[in-house]
């Protein structure tokens, strides 16, 4: 589910938005902004300061952003990559700005229908030492009967849902109170890192006592112990393992099942 | 399992909860999906490879440079030593190491220590070339900026020195880390105790003279790795051909050092075409030099040497000279007799050879470097008389006014008049003609002038002339010292160990007491024979055993 096709995101992102788009054509995507993103993205406050004090609507600026390497000479525009600035701070806005929801399965029906409260968790877990990686997960928890589900969003992708509950629908209450949901998910979360063997840890650890010992080595007279007591500090950070759950995302979806 | 921390989210589901409860804002599923995809992208699902590639598709990253990166991240565990030689790319190493660690959310705070005249440079490079948002450290900056870039001189002084060891870098970056050679100076005890995570030294020549500074470059990133200083002294002596002998540290220090030689890589696709270019004086200008060369007066033989090695350069450079030693010695009339005659020299008969060079290169960019100020001065007259535009650059420039005379050159004029302390640190790859207007007599220098053009990012053959006048003294360096050991062909990367073996401190006054101490040219000759045997001796036996990773 990563990002694969960087115009279609750029355009999805703007159009969700609410931005108006000019042109979108051999990948140069022009963008009218609203006031709320040029705000957010273009980083002008004294103009938008000046032009309110002056009792004035101001004009949201357009962006052209080009996404295909061919075109990037030949039009005037920022080119996007995955390491553009652009980019990068289109990415940081989404995650401080989408990180909770409440949404609900569509129905169309006539006969009174039942929603089942679901907590949704994106879960991010860093696993660090000398080297880190990262491992995402998404779960689902039922809130009525327990029932767990993996791979969470790839579910909710084949479903169709909107901010408002349909007509006839209504909700269950939640049996199991979202704190102590959350309390299952994450004892999950630390059963599956518990039963993982670690050698990366291990690894680290191993190399963590190495750097110890001949740091002691280097420093055997008193006279230097302030120095060798932060170059221990330093070692420790840079080496002693440590596992970090992070919630990417998540909320409350009410589904037919 | 009990010796890993873990951190928990504690936050979230509280936030969730009071959102639910006073039916706060919630995002729209289109956008909170967009959020986990953008998560997934930026997510690290490896714990090894390079991430920052992804994030770099402008840059074309030579096998060599991508090598050393997860060299220094995978196997160093981030703190290691960047020994490539001059215009492999270090500063593109680092730049790579940085961005992958911040890619992987490892480092946040940076600190990058380059010499004053890199600054903006190293600026430029960070964010130009990796989106890095470096900044530059100027007065009344805070020290807690992301990625904060100083001249290590600035850092030290106080009240700068107390504010940033107060920080917490999680990486440090060195350049031109040589100078952190000896363990008793101030900057060595500065940077010792900076508060670091990881750590990047870089230096063209890590080991230039002995076996201990080694040992003191080492102690920075790795104290006790080496042993400690006195167990240290102990065991290998000051002598650093015990490197060689010694293969437990030469292992050991390959354990914290990449070191890449043009021979080992791709960089060879372009050639240095050199061209020694045999320059005759005048008859005028060969009395005066004679003349010169005679005098037993007055002078002594080390000042002599450097009358006669101006003359060489330019009339200027000589006459001024010359009217210096009146003031200090007081009048003399062999010596105004000399300078009267200068005065009436025509032209130097180099400085018309580089108006038939230019005239043959057509509008392609030229640098020019000489030993000499006057000679400088005189070129760009003389070059302005033959309707050639010219900028000066020399290593007491501010550093704007580098940046500007570098951007006048690349953009504007065809040539760049450098003097020797120019030679460091400027990047000129989009020039490919160089002329070495006189011969410096330590070879190092002649590797960092062509070093400037010769580099990472150079497209074309880069095409070098070397000026050299018949019957003087250049004759001798050129045949005797260049041409012998085939300097300008083969980088000498190794040389410096050699000089060091050697006990060569400087070349350069190696050479000027060979001619001090002689009583005749051809004494001089045998002896500088005899210095460029050993030294190509010593090239021979190193081919073998190459000391770095290749």
């Amino acid at each position: 589910m990563a990002i694969t096709n960087l115009n279609q995101f750029l355009h999805d992102y703007f159009t969700n938005h609410h931005c108006q788009i000019l042109t979108n054509q051999d990948g140069v995507l022009q963008i009218q902004l609203t006031e709320e993103m040029d705000r957010a993205i273009m980083n002008r406050p004294f103009y938008w300061h000046y032009i309110k004090k002056i009792g004035r609507d101001g004009e949201p600026m357009t962006l052209t952003l080009i996404t295909n390497p061919e075109k990037r000479e030949a039009e005037k525009g920022e080119w996007i990559h995955f390491g553009s600035p652009r980019l990068q701070q289109l990415i940081r806005h989404l995650k401080e700005n989408e990180r909770y929801t409440k949404l609900f399965q569509q129905v169309t029906t006539t006969k009174n229908t039942a929603l089942y409260p679901w907590l949704v968790t994106n879960l991010k877990v860093s696993y660090r030492g000398k080297h880190k990686k990262d491992e995402i997960i998404s779960i689902g928890l039922q809130l009525v009967t327990g029932n767990m589900k993996l791979e969470m969003m790839n579910h909710l992708k084949t479903l169709p849902l909107q901010a408002t509950i349909s007509d006839y629908c209504y909700t269950i209450s939640p049996m199991i109170k979202i704190q102590s949901g959350f309390k299952r998910i994450e004892s999950v979360i630390l059963n599956y890192i518990e039963n993982q063997t670690h050698e990366w840890a291990q690894d680290s650890l191993k190399t963590l006592n190495e750097e110890l010992k001949t740091l002691r080595h280097f420093y055997q007279d008193e006279e230097h112990s302030e120095q060798m007591n932060k170059e221990m500090e330093a070692i420790k950070e840079r080496y002693s393992p440590i596992i970090s759950i992070e919630t990417i995302n998540g909320g409350i979806f009410y589904l037919l099942n | 399992m009990d010796s890993i921390q873990i951190k928990k989210d504690l936050q979230f589901i509280n936030e969730l909860e009071s959102r639910l409860e006073k039916d706060g804002t919630f995002s729209s599923w289109e956008l909170f999906s967009m959020a986990y995809e953008a998560e997934i992208t930026t997510s690290s699902p490896t714990f090894t490879g390079l991430k920052a590639l992804e994030y770099l598709p402008h840059v074309t990253f030579l096998e060599h440079q991508i090598k050393a990166a997860e060299t220094a991240i995978e196997l160093m565990n981030g703190r290691a030593i960047l020994a490539d030689e001059v215009g492999l790319g270090k500063t593109i190493e680092a730049g790579l190491i940085l961005k992958e660690y911040m890619v992987r959310g490892l480092v946040n705070n940076a600190l990058i220590l380059v010499p004053a005249s890199l600054v903006s440079q190293w600026e430029r490079e960070l964010n130009e070339k990796f989106y890095i948002p470096a900044v530059a450290h100027r007065k009344n900056y805070s020290w807690d900026q992301n990625v904060i870039i100083s001249s290590l001189d600035t850092a030290k002084r106080s009240p700068n020195r107390e504010n940033i060891l107060e920080m917490e870098y999680d990486f440090i970056l060195i350049d031109e880390a040589h100078k952190l050679k000896n363990h008793k100076t101030k900057n060595y005890e500065f940077v010792q105790s900076l508060k670091k995570k990881y750590c990047l030294l870089l230096t063209a020549t890590p080991v230039q003279n002995q076996l201990i500074e080694v040992f003191n470059l080492i102690s920075i990133l790795k104290p006790g790795h080496l042993g400690n200083y006195e167990s240290f002294l102990d065991r290998y002596g000051k002598d650093r051909k015990n490197i060689k002998q010694d293969a437990y540290l030469k292992q050991l220090i390959q354990k914290v050092m990449i070191r890449n030689t043009r021979k080992a890589t791709a960089l060879n696709q372009t050639k240095r075409n050199i061209e020694t270019v045999w320059i005759e004086f005048s008859n005028e200008e060969m009395e005066v030099y004679k003349e010169l060369e005679a005098t037993t007066q007055n002078f002594s033989t080390f000042s002599k040497i450097t009358y006669l090695r101006e003359l060489c350069s330019s009339r200027e450079a000589c006459f001024l000279s010359l009217k210096k030693s009146i003031e200090e010695y007081g009048d003399n009339p062999i010596v105004q007799n000399i300078m009267e005659k200068i005065g009436r020299l025509p032209h130097h008969a180099k400085a018309k050879r580089v108006v038939d060079i230019m005239k043959e290169v057509g509008d392609e960019k030229v640098i020019i470097f000489t030993e000499y100020r006057a000679s400088q001065l005189y070129l760009q007259w003389y070059l302005q008389q033959h309707g050639f535009k010219s900028v000066p650059f020399r290593g007491g420039f501010k550093r704007s006014k580098k940046d500007w005379m570098k951007q006048l050159f690349k953009d504007h004029v065809q040539v760049l008049i450098a003097t020797e302390a120019g030679g460091e640190g400027i990047n000129l790859q989009f020039c490919n003609h160089l002329i070495n207007y006189d011969l410096p007599w330590n070879p190092m220098r002649v590797e960092q002038r062509i070093g400037r053009i010769h580099r990472y990012g150079q497209e074309k053959d880069v095409q070098i002339y070397n000026f050299a006048i018949k019957e003087t003294m250049e004759e001798h360096i050129m045949t005797l010292l260049y041409e012998k050991i085939n300097l300008f062909e083969q980088v000498i990367g190794n040389l410096d160990d050699i000089l060091a073996d050697l006990n060569i401190n400087s070349m350069e006054s190696e050479i000027e007491k060979i001619y001090a101490e002689s009583n005749s040219i051809g004494e001089v000759k045998i002896k500088l024979d005899n210095l460029t045997s050993i030294i190509e001796h010593s090239l021979g036996e190193q081919e073998a055993e190459r000391y770095g990773n290749h």
